[in-house]
Order: C-alpha cells, then structure tokens, then sequence
C-alpha cells in the first residue's frame, strides 16, 4: 500500500480481507468500491453496479460465524473483519433449445424434459435458494416447472439477474436459472396475445396509419 | 456540481430540518408556475456551464463544438500498433457485431436468423449494458386513442425540433412490431386483466404509450435476448472490447482488432460488415456528474467509429436524469425510474413545495431540480466521513402510496429494494434526489438501417444520434435498439453473399496520427479508454490481467 493510500485511511475504515489481501475502506463503501479505493484493479466481474447484471458475483463470510455466503459485490458493503472471494463466471448452459421449435402450447411440457431432463432429479438439498442472492425460492421453481406449471414457475423468477450461482450449487446440473427463464420464455411466447397490440399492427399493416413530417410549423405553434 | 454550492452564499437547509418540514404537511397542491423553458435550460442545464465546451480540432466534425471531456476521448491517441498485429490470428465472418446489450443481440439474433454467420463481441459479459438496468419501458403507439403520428410528434417535439424527421418516422411505425418480436423471444411484459399490455406515460408526452415489466424492463428483456443469442449459432466472444476497426483498401470498415481481458492477446476479426452497439459514455462523468450508467459506458465504439471517419452529430447534448439517487453516497446516481413520478410521484422542494410540473421533458425537470439546489431551496446533507455535501429534493414516494396503496410493491419492486439498500421506508420517507447522467443524446449520423457514413458500419442503439435529437423521451432508448438492432441486423446480413475485402489494415490510424500531430494535440492519452480511471485497468494490463483480477 502506498503512502497515500495509508494517509487516506480515517478511524472509521472497517478492515477486511479481499481474495487474501488486507484492506481498509470507510464503510459506505461496497466490496468492489473498497478494492478500487485501495488501488486494486477490477474490472472482470463488474457490471451494472446496480445489482441486476448477476456478474459480481463473490462469496462472504462475515466476522464471528463460518457460514459462506454468496451474493452480488456491488449490492455488499464492507463489514469490519468481513472474508471476500470475488467469483469467475461459471461455463454458460449445457442446456440449450429454440423455442420457435416448440410446435404448439401442448408440447411445451414434454419438450422441457428433453431439453432439461436433470430436473426432475431435484434431491431437494436446497443447494439453489441457499446460493440465490436475491432470495428466490427456485428449488420450488424447479418442482412447479417439472409438473408443468411455467406460469407459476417463471412468476418465482422475476427478481432473477442470471448470476448462474444456483447453478453452481446444484449437484444435479440442472442449471435452475435456465430453467425459471424457460418458464417465462414459454409463457410470454404462447400466451402473450394483447388484443391492443393486434389490433394496432393489423392498422399498420392495412396502411391505415401513417406519419406525416411534413407539418413543422404546425407543431413548434 | 458541488462548485454550484460552495458559490451559494444562502442558507443551507439540511436534512432533518427540510424532512420536518415535508412531514408537517399534508397536501402538496400543484403550484402555478410557468417556466421558461429556454431561460431555464439556458441558466441551469448542464449542458450548458460555462467554459466546458471545446471545437474539435480533427476529424469529420473538425469545428463542432463538444464536451471537453468527450473531445478528449475522441481526440487521442490508438491504443495499438501495426507492430502489435505481427502475431494477431485472423478470422473470418459475415457479421461481426461489437456490443453485447440489447441493440447487439437484437442485430446479431436478427443477421443470423437471416442466414449470416454471425461473431459478436462485448467487453464484458453478454448482456452487461445499460439496457439491463433501463427500467421505464418501451413506447410503442398502441392504445385506441394513439397513433404513430402522436408519437412522431411527441419525439420531435421533446428533441427540440432538431431529430432527423426519417428516423424517427421509422422508430415510430416500427414500434408496435418491436413488441411482437420481444414477445416472439419470450419476453413478458405487465398486462391487464383481459391480457391487454398495461401502458403508462412518459414525461413530455401526449398519450399513455410505454409499455413495461415492473420496473425490471431492461432486466426482463435482456435476460429474454441473451438467452436468445446463447441458444443460436452466434459465436460469441465474452471479455473481449474492441480496440479500433480494421480498414479496407477503399476505406470501407472491414472488421474490428478485439483484445483478450483474459490474456491480452489481440485478435483480428475480418467482416463483410460490422455492426457497432457499445451503447453511451457516462462513466467517464462529464461535469463530475454521477451516472446511472453501466460500468462499461466508455463510449467506445463513438471513438472507434470517428477515427475511422464516420460523422457525429449533437455531440453537445447529453441527458440527465432528473431522479438519480443523491443519498446515500456510496449509491449515488443510481437511477429511480420515471415511472414513479409517471404514477404520479411529486417532487418537493426543502420548504416542502412542488417547483416543477413532474411529467415535463427531462432535459426541464433536470435543470429545474439545478435550480432549486443552486438558489438554496435544495436539501443538503453530509456524507458519512462528513467530507462531501450533497443536494437534492424530495421524491414523495410516501404521498404516491398513500393515494394508491399498494402500488410500490407491486409496480416498482426494484425502487422498493433500493429503499432497503438506502435504509429508508419509501412508505413513510421520500427519497432525496439529483440528477444523473443518463444519456447520449447524439451520436454517429446513420440512416434508416443504421448505416453510418463509412461503407461497412453500422452504429446504432444509444451510439447513433438523430432520433431523439437534443433530448430523449422515457422509452425511446429500448424502442430504438429493438428497431434498429433489427433493421441493421437485416441489412448486414444481405451483404453476406458478397466476396469480402481483399485486404484489411489499419492504415487509417497512421493518417489519423498525423493529424493529431498536425494540431499540436498531446498524444499522451489513449483511447478508446475501455473502462473508468478508478478501475485502474490500465494499470493491470501491465501485469498482465490475471494477478488480481480473477
């Protein structure tokens, strides 16, 4: 640390560990912030900074317990005496599928056990909602998905940002966050039909509706 | 902005006694106030402070006036040279896309649906943009009583007459169909009980037209699209920024030299077209303004894209976000969208009066907010170590609750939990608010497929500049890189039969250099700058990424 960096540090830093180095930050500051304030580069694994790109991804442990927590390094502030490993981003999905090869609505629910046929093998170890940093309940996501209940399921997901995390905690593979999207996916797919919207792009494509650009004058009085 | 109040001799109205105040009323009437719009712009919009403009001295737009710290970006120095492409493998595609948030997935989705073979680059992960944060909507005219007319009309009107009147006819009949296509890729959006799309108003216009997902817009239609893109055949390449354009032998853009975050190692990507989507600049805090933007927003592409020859246009015109959170610090300039005050959230002043009609243009509600810090009517408080103070005023979350209870929870998820990230029971405590600098209003001048002024390249997204002229409606920016994401994904992709470019260099940059030499411009900095000074990235590619960095 340099001598500057020294001279910046007040009374009320909080001192804690980042991937093994020691560090001081005032406490306003979140993880990432705190790595920036003492010189350190980071610049993989940072995102939005508003806690919905899921790529800050780091595990906590805080001071006088031994429980690991993940969550989203830009949504976590220093803590005196607080553990932090910021995370690589996990493989992307093994899963893979086009929905406009799902024929029809009736087909939905057999083609998600072929496209994710671990998910039914959910052991129930809770591996997922203890890994989710937005607190979702995604192993009943995965319950409702495999009885074919999309709409509920993908209703547990809204809060989502794909930070894969419950991927990594499922010993099934099942990759869960794909599978709350699928869950959305098909339901916006097969069952959004706004008749407002129709109605407008059936106008349009009858030429009923043009823009004129011509009338300046008309406009700026 | 702090320079506005160290010149202010008034009294200063802090926190405890301006929530006082608010809280001993309970009526906030609509005052009759008429604004100047042109005074009040000229005197308190950002845009405008004195002695922080400059004329580009190189370039297409040589003589243009712009942002000090915008031409200093453009006017710097490549960060690569022939030297460094001895030993930089080449490789071959259709469609290079460079830009991996909604404009890029939309065009590559779209080029490789089309047939193209299709590479698309980002600096970070697929998908870290500032459309995943975008939180308002998306306008499409829709409702009986709209039309794409009103819709043109509301858009030019809001860019001060000076848009490109083509584009935004386009935008504008586009708009409804970019709903079917994001519906098409999976996306949900709020509907009503017979499952009609719910839609709300945007500040500055005339009907209720942006249709939305909560408050997570952004965040439900980019996971929808990455997804998309990660189940195609698009190659994408993560951690990759591009760090200049390659060149033909006629001048036409062919294809891009991309740099490994993981082992900087550079790679040359030939293209028989290329489509660029880096999105705005906001990180590197014009004015020291604080941002609502992603990390990444260097405004990257907007150099690349000049240094090559391609022509900008509105360059002095960036918008700020009149609600970007001013307190506490450390989540200062985060965004609250426009919806709340579209629900119909007042803003208040430390003397507990509305100042402003809410639903003005943004460019207004921004520079009224100026207003009332810089003539001592704003609410001031002190950071945690005591050694900054901040502005700003009043949003009335609680007064919006009380008249509609219920609707936070349910219609703004998002705000609710920045409420418990900021310690603060938005149904009881109003939120202190400043504006944030949220936006490119200009950009590379492109035509109707996106097309910019160098054969070959396409800009689009919050890059290109034209739709929204000198200031930008709440849901235009996701309107604009759906329809234009597509369009320029089409277009590119037709090009794909034809034989490609015989050579590629990057002989433009020598060019570029004696210009620069020319002006007498110090070639100390580099750009594009890639990320913002305090990530200290220059600084680790010294050693080579990997020490820290995981």
């Amino acid at each position: 640390m340099s001598d500057i960096q020294k001279d910046n540090l007040t009374a009320e830093d909080v001192a804690l560990s980042i991937n093994g180095h020691f560090i001081k930050a005032p406490q306003s500051m979140s993880v990432i912030q705190a790595l920036w304030h003492n010189g350190y580069p980071r610049v993989k694994g940072v995102g939005c900074l508003d806690g919905v790109c899921g790529s800050c991804r780091v595990m906590v442990r805080r001071s006088n317990s031994s429980e690991l927590k993940m969550a989203l390094g830009c949504q976590v502030l220093v803590e005196e005496n607080m553990d932090v490993f910021f995370l690589s981003f996990s493989a992307p999905s093994h899963h893979s599928y086009d929905l406009s090869e799902i024929n029809t609505s009736w087909d939905v629910q057999t083609q998600f056990h072929e496209i994710f046929p671990e998910a039914e093998k959910c052991r129930h170890c809770h591996g997922c909602n203890q890994a989710c940093p937005k607190d979702i309940d995604v192993e009943l996501g995965i319950d409702l998905a495999v009885k074919g209940r999309f709409r509920e399921s993908g209703e547990l997901f809204v809060e989502c940002v794909m930070c894969n995390l419950c991927m990594t905690g499922c010993p099934e593979f099942i990759d869960p966050n794909h599978v709350g999207l699928f869950s959305r996916r098909v339901t916006g797919y097969f069952h959004t039909r706004p008749s407002n919207l129709i109605n407008r792009l059936e106008a349009i494509r009858m030429g009923e509706l043009d823009v004129s650009i011509e009338d300046d004058e008309q406009l700026q009085s | 902005m702090s320079s506005s109040i160290k010149n202010n001799k008034q009294q200063v109205i802090d926190y405890d006694q301006a929530l006082n105040t608010y809280l001993a009323k309970d009526e906030f009437p609509a005052q009759d106030i008429t604004i100047d719009a042109g005074e009040l712009l000229q005197g308190f919009h950002p845009d405008n402070i004195q002695g922080t403009m400059t004329k580009l001295l190189v370039g297409p737009n040589k003589g243009d006036v712009c942002h000090i710290q915008i031409a200093n970006v453009l006017q710097a120095d490549a960060r690569i040279d022939a030297s460094d492409l001895a030993g930089a493998n080449i490789e071959e595609t259709d469609v290079l896309v460079i830009g991996g948030g909604g404009a890029g997935c939309a065009a590559a989705l779209t080029a490789s649906k089309a047939g193209a073979k299709v590479i698309l680059a980002t600096k970070l992960r697929l998908g870290d943009s500032n459309t995943v944060m975008a939180e308002g909507g998306i306008q499409a005219s829709i409702e009986k009583a709209d039309t794409p007319q009103s819709h043109y009309d509301d858009t030019y009107k809001a860019g001060h007459y000076s848009g490109d009147k083509e584009l935004i006819k386009q935008l504008v009949m586009d708009s409804p169909d970019n709903i079917r296509w994001l519906i098409q890729q999976g996306m949900q959006f709020d509907l009503n009980e017979f499952g009609d799309l719910l839609t709300r108003k945007a500040g500055g216009t005339s009907h209720s037209r942006v249709v939305y997902f909560r408050d997570y817009t952004g965040l439900e239609m980019m996971r929808v699209l990455r997804e998309a893109v990660e189940n195609s055949d698009i190659d994408v390449r993560h951690y990759s920024p591009a760090v200049e354009l390659l060149s033909s032998e006629s001048g036409s853009c062919a294809g891009a030299i991309l740099s490994s975050l993981k082992d900087c190692q550079y790679v040359q990507i030939k293209a028989k077209t290329v489509i660029v989507a880096t999105g705005g600049i906001g990180r590197v805090h014009l004015n020291q303004f604080p941002t609502s933007n992603h990390f990444g927003a260097t405004g990257d592409g907007l150099v690349l894209a000049y240094r090559l020859g391609a022509k900008l246009r509105d360059l002095d015109s960036f918008q700020y976000h009149p609600s970007g959170l001013a307190f506490p610090q450390h989540l200062s300039g985060t965004l609250i969208t426009e919806g709340v005050r579209s629900a119909g959230a007042y803003m208040i002043n430390a003397l507990g009066e509305r100042f402003v009609e809410e639903l003005k243009p943004r460019d207004i509600v921004a520079a009224a907010i100026l207003r009332e810090c810089a003539e001592g009517r704003g609410i001031t408080v002190s950071s945690d170590d005591a050694k900054e103070k901040m502005q700003g005023i009043w949003l009335d979350t609680p007064g919006l609750e009380k008249r509609n209870p219920g609707i936070l929870k349910q219609r703004f998820p998002k705000l609710v939990n920045l409420g418990l990230k900021s310690n603060i029971d938005l149904t009881k405590t109003p939120m202190l608010i400043y504006p944030t600098l949220h936006y490119q209003n200009g950009g590379v001048v492109i035509d109707n497929n996106g097309l910019s002024t160098v054969s070959g390249l396409y800009c689009i997204g919050e890059l290109s500049g034209g739709i929204h002229g000198r200031n930008r409606l709440m849901g235009n920016a996701l309107s604009e890189i759906i329809s234009f994401g597509r369009r320029a994904g089409v277009h590119a992709a037709n090009n794909r039969s034809s034989r490609g470019y015989k050579k590629i260099s990057i002989d433009h940059i020598s060019q570029w250099r004696r210009e620069l030499m020319q002006k007498e411009i110090p070639m100390k900095s580099k750009s594009p700058i890639l990320f913002p000074d305090y990530a200290k990235y220059d600084a680790d590619t010294s050693n080579h990424c990997e020490i820290y960095d995981l």
